[in-house]
């Protein structure tokens, strides 16, 4: 016994060895070399350093993540890097640093890229920070994409306002979407939820395509998209933006982020906006903007203590539209169309993280719990619909060994009691499902790699297994290869996710049992860095397959008159193809480019094709430009959207359409945007649709909204024309503690 | 002949100008600036200075290259600009107030302040 404790000790005392460095600085120019005093050793991911001493050594403890690069920096002299491998562990390095008189001068600077695919992550991650953010000053999360290639934001109907996201030409609920990585916009706020998260609340968003990994759920079925909020620590002590546009669309963000006490700290946000003008600009008698209000409040907690870290909040909003004929007012009765959505939502969260005593080892816990209700009546047509939902999930980190193998395990439960009504159809579901996974991640110098599985038991669907694999090899020191292979499923919510589809006089003919989607998703992407006029510029492509086992299928060619809703019986798949490239071509001018290919098919109306309104071809520019005072930036994007196929229509009693009318047009969606930054103050002046390109007759059969040809939901481009916002942030920053002054206090 | 004299006189101009002082001027200055902190700092500060086109550090090598209209403000200026907000300019010494108000990781032998998530 004696014994194994101390082979135990051993081992562990074997795990721990880290390692150092050693070495000397020397400084050379042409004639002499000298050791170097007080030139900074660093180690940049390691995030530790040392200082020469006067004979020129230093010493570094080497941190467990190799390999590293290790920076050499001293005033008068060329720096210089050195990569640190396993292999260089108690050796003594030489460093000689050349004089920068000897070399001509070069300037090295590091940018900090607003838009960016991160290289260390196994997965494709591509992140939008704040910076990126501001390109699009309005309104919510919906408009936070329009400045990205990899998400596409779809409006659904011509009279709700209601905007959709789509990956890989893949509706939006195939899409993950989590707030910090707690499951969001889920079940009721699949289709209304985008406009509910206010765009000055987001830190940033992480854009994950294909299949994420298991940790928060197997719903991320073609993309995950991770969006943050500001923290309380790093937020502004006090921000404020206002902002007003064309239609008379006002709105009013405020947040504030403050220090409770030494350990606890708290963020609040607090977002009223309204449209109140009734706008019909292409004169069909029907509100090109529904009006109304939106009032949304968060406020979160973060404790740090010494053992355990937690963080706690909630969140709310009231969202009240009124769309249709511009005659229509909520709550009088009248022979009008009119749209009227009524939205009450409410979330808790709380996480709570522990550390162990051994380094590396955390439990961190999420609990999540919604309620929300969502009225919404089209012209005749009646959803009701709430929605309570329990989130339970609980991660346990660790390591084999050392950390170039770790793993995470845990289990989660979701209990959700979701109503939805749509006249006389009811999907309503009370549903159960624990999970449990296990994810490991290997990180090598060149081949990382992520792999996990989760098993969940649907108390309606029983069980259901994931697995997932994500690995990303460096081809180069630039050059970045990564494969991704998943499974994902989710259980169709077909009333609430395709709720545009009631504008429309079309039937729908309901399916007698709804079975679980499950989807493969397989794919790969490459990145390649290069210098271009001497600055950063990258490369990437990538390539997705989805290949759909079931599918909810949304079929409107079977019959112009119906809409029918089926299990899937045929094939249906999705490939996507992307190609993205920026450049810097001048110093603070950024381009970049953007294609995306996409085959969206399966058997609609009997035959293999097209799903509608999905464009083969889409293009994408994005040009900004920021003074060299910072003072001053600059921002143009245009889309382009190529030609989609659309269902056929009736259009009145032996009149469908036919031929040209079934494709949509080719068109360009350009916005712009100019801010001005002071110290506190910015301001900003910009223009969306700039074109002004608007769908000719959005609304079939306007003029007849009850009649049984009416179809508002053939809408494959923008309803309003040209627009221009202005607005204003002011924004002080949170004072620093002075870590001195927090010792003496 | 008038168009001689025009020639001459316009030549004279352009003479003229090339022996003023130039109106705007690029300096380098190197300051005791560590992280990004003191990045944003400096450059905050002098990017809104009267008088400055442009201050753009660099945190590798710590100097700060101003671009500035010599008519408004003067390199001493500038400089004292700096020291005033608790850095070092060249061989002129922060301001000891400022120095102490800095956070700790900021100041001169500071472990510089923990980078920002790339966000």
């Amino acid at each position: 016994m004696k014994n194994l404790g101390l082979i135990l000790c051993c081992l562990l005392l074997y795990f721990s060895a880290q390692g150092q460095v050693k070495g000397v600085v020397f400084g050379s120019d042409r004639k002499s070399k000298e050791v170097l005093y007080g030139a900074k050793v660093k180690l940049l991911k390691g995030k530790i350093g040392a200082i020469t001493s006067e004979d020129g050594r230093f010493e570094l403890i080497l941190p467990k993540e190799l390999p590293d690069t290790m920076v050499v920096t001293a005033i008068g002299y060329e720096s210089d890097t050195i990569v640190v491998t396993k292999d260089d562990r108690f050796i003594a390095f030489e460093i000689i640093l050349y004089s920068d008189q000897l070399l001509p001068e070069v300037i090295i600077q590091a940018k900090r890229d607003d838009h960016s695919i991160s290289r260390l992550k196994i997965l494709y991650v591509e992140n939008l920070g704040s910076g990126e953010l501001k390109k699009a000053a309005c309104c919510n999360l919906s408009e936070s994409f329009e400045t990205n290639a990899s998400v596409d934001v779809n409006i659904t109907d011509a009279v709700s306002g209601a905007k959709k996201i789509h990956m890989m030409g893949l509706d939006g609920v195939y899409t993950q979407i989590q707030m910090e990585n707690i499951p969001y916009l889920k079940g009721l706020e699949s289709s209304f939820g985008l406009n509910s998260m206010p765009g000055t609340w987001i830190e940033s968003i992480q854009i994950t395509k294909g299949s994420g990994n298991v940790v928060n759920g197997y719903e991320s079925m073609a993309g995950l998209v991770n969006i943050e909020l500001k923290k309380p620590k790093e937020m502004e002590a006090v921000f404020l933006n206002a902002y007003t546009n064309r239609f008379g669309r006002a709105e009013v963000n405020m947040n504030s982020g403050f220090d409770l006490t030494k350990r606890l700290s708290t963020g609040w946000f607090v977002h009223g906006s309204t449209t109140p003008t009734i706008v019909d600009e292409n004169s069909d008698g029907f509100r090109d903007i529904p009006t109304g209000t939106n009032f949304a409040v968060a406020n979160r907690y973060k404790f740090d203590g010494k053992k355990m870290e937690a963080q706690y909040g909630f969140n709310a909003y009231l969202d009240n539209k009124t769309g249709g004929q511009t005659g229509f007012r909520q709550g009088k009765v009248s022979d009008l169309y009119g749209v009227a959505l009524d939205s009450k939502h409410i979330d808790v969260f709380v996480k709570t993280g522990f550390f162990f005593k051994k380094p590396l080892r955390s439990l961190g816990v999420v609990y999540n719990a919604k309620y929300q209700t969502l009225d919404a009546q089209f012209g005749n047509r009646q959803f009701i619909g709430e929605e309570k939902r329990g989130y339970v999930n609980a991660i346990y980190d660790g390591i084999i060994g050392n950390s170039s193998h770790k793993f995470k395990t845990g289990g989660s439960v979701v209990i959700s009691d979701l109503k939805q009504v749509l006249d006389s159809v009811d999907a309503s579901r009370f549903e159960v499902i624990p999970g449990m996974f296990g994810e490991y991640t290997y990180t090598g110098p060149r081949l990382s790699l992520v792999t996990g599985v989760r098993g969940d038991y649907h108390s309606i669907y029983g069980p259901q297994v994931s697995p997932r694999l994500h690995a990303r090899y460096s081809v180069s020191e630039y050059a970045d290869f990564r494969i991704a292979l998943g499974k994902g499923w989710r259980v169709p919510n077909y009333l609430i996710d395709n709720i545009s589809l009631a504008a429309t006089s079309r039937s729908w003919v309901a399916v007698d049992t709804v079975l679980p989607e499950i989807s493969w998703n397989m794919g790969g992407s490459f990145v390649q860095r290069f210098r271009f006029l001497n600055r950063k510029a990258s490369l990437s492509v990538d390539f997705y397959h989805t290949q759909f086992e079931n599918q909810m299928l949304i079929d409107r060619d079977a019959d112009p008159s119906k809409v029918v809703f089926s299990n899937l019986s045929g094939r249906s798949y999705s490939n996507s193809f992307q190609a993205e490239m920026s450049v810097s071509p001048i110093k603070n001018l950024e381009v970049r480019l953007a294609y995306k290919w996409l085959e969206v098919r399966a058997e609609y109306g009997g035959v293999l094709q097209q799903k509608v309104m999905v464009p083969r071809h889409r293009g994408f520019a994005n040009i900004g430009y920021e003074t060299r005072d910072l003072r001053w930036k600059y921002d143009i994007t245009c889309s382009v959207f190529g030609k989609s196929r659309l269902p056929i229509a009736q259009i009145s009693s032996n009149e469908f359409t036919s031929g040209e009318q079934n494709t949509s047009s080719v068109y360009a969606m350009l916005s712009a945007q100019v801010t001005h930054v002071y110290r506190r103050w910015e301001f900003y002046l910009g223009g969306e649709n700039l074109g002004n390109v608007r769908q000719q007759n959005p609304i079939i059969q306007s003029e007849d909204p009850f009649g049984n040809y009416f179809d508002a939901t053939r809408i494959w481009g923008p309803v309003v024309g040209w627009n221009v916002y202005a607005g204003l942030r002011f924004s002080i920053k949170q004072k620093k503690r002075n870590e001195e002054k927090k010792k003496s206090s | 002949m008038k168009y001689l004299v025009v020639i001459i006189s316009l030549a004279f101009t352009s003479f003229g100008f090339s022996q003023e002082v130039k109106k705007t001027m690029t300096s380098k200055i190197l300051t005791s600036a560590i992280c990004g902190d003191c990045e944003e700092r400096i450059e905050g500060s002098l990017n809104y200075m009267k008088g400055i086109v442009f201050a753009e550090l660099d945190l590798d090598t710590k100097v700060v290259t101003v671009k500035y209209k010599t008519k408004k403000v003067s390199l001493k200026e500038v400089k004292k600009a700096i020291t005033e907000i608790g850095y070092d300019a060249d061989d002129m010494k922060a301001n000891a107030k400022a120095l102490n108000a800095l956070p700790s990781c900021c100041k001169p032998n500071g472990k510089s302040c923990p980078p920002k998530k790339k966000n």
